[in-house]
């Protein structure tokens, strides 16, 4: 089983090939979630045009129930909390995507050589926040609660959804390996 | 012979002296240890006052981790949301 090691004082994570599959593909799915391609993706770059542009357009509160989680409202207050995402919302889709682009780039060389292995000298804190990430939309869409774990277990093998709880509770169990190697 | 103040002042003294705070809400996702190590890094705090504040929002449903000005109450809003917490600010309802 895959699992993250302190190597001096860095970490690495041994992947399958079937592991790093899995994973850069929830990658790419929450990247393309999160507009990647679209005028936010400038928001990072030092042009002052684009940067303008990124404040100026119009933010709105998303609809969808993952983006609504990932990007929450600051304010109870619905005005409140609104001005605050025009502000702010560019900078916070930019960090998510900035962790999830890394992570995918670390997984890519794996895939890309068809092979597993190892990820040397990964950043800890840009793994756990994309790991956090991923399994928060798996956790939007699986309706997750204190209950979860249980229903998993007691579900047939057959159920489509079965393998999607089984994502998501692996997560869980890489992200609690990584905390464990850093608390 | 002490003035009396009238009840508006008396409303905008108490708003302006009462701060802003950072409420951090329970959910199903976040692991514990998860939630400790994001306490610990983003605020500073010890182990054991993060372990509290973390089993503070387990039970109780929410916990206050910070306080202060507005600005500094979104900063910290904000950073909690780059890390995945729920958190929220409005000014203390304590008075």
């Amino acid at each position: 089983m895959s699992s993250f090691e302190k190597v001096g004082a860095g970490f690495s994570l041994d992947l399958t090939l079937d592991e790093a599959n899995i994973l850069i593909n929830l990658v790419e799915q929450l990247l393309e979630l999160l507009g990647e391609g679209d005028f936010f993706a400038h928001y990072d770059s030092s042009d002052p045009l684009a940067q303008l542009l990124a404040l100026s357009s119009e933010i709105v509160t998303p609809d969808d129930p993952v983006l609504l989680r990932l990007l929450p409202n600051a304010y109870a207050d619905p005005e409140a909390a609104s001005d605050f995402r025009r502000y702010t919302e560019p900078q916070l889709r930019g960090a998510k995507q900035k962790n999830l682009r890394i992570v995918r780039e670390e997984l890519t060389i794996l895939v890309d050589e068809n092979h597993g292995g190892v990820i040397e000298e990964l950043n800890s804190d840009v793994w756990l926040n994309a790991l956090n990430d991923l399994r928060i939309a798996l956790s939007v869409r699986l309706e997750i609660d204190e209950t979860s774990f249980d229903k998993f277990e007691m579900l047939p093998d057959e159920d489509p959804q079965k393998p999607v709880y089984a994502v998501y509770f692996w997560l869980g169990w890489l992200q609690e390996n990584l905390l464990g190697l850093l608390l | 012979m002490s003035k009396t103040l009238t009840k508006d002042e008396v409303n905008i003294s108490e708003l302006l002296d009462r701060p802003w705070i950072t409420i951090v809400w329970d959910d199903p996702v976040n692991l514990m240890t998860y939630v400790t190590h994001v306490f610990i890094k983003l605020f500073g705090f010890s182990k054991e006052r993060a372990h509290e504040l973390m089993m503070q929002v387990h039970n109780e449903g929410r916990a206050v981790v910070s306080t202060g000005t507005r600005e500094e109450m979104e900063r910290d809003v904000q950073r909690l949301h780059e890390h995945g917490l729920w958190a929220t600010l409005q000014r203390d309802d304590k008075i």
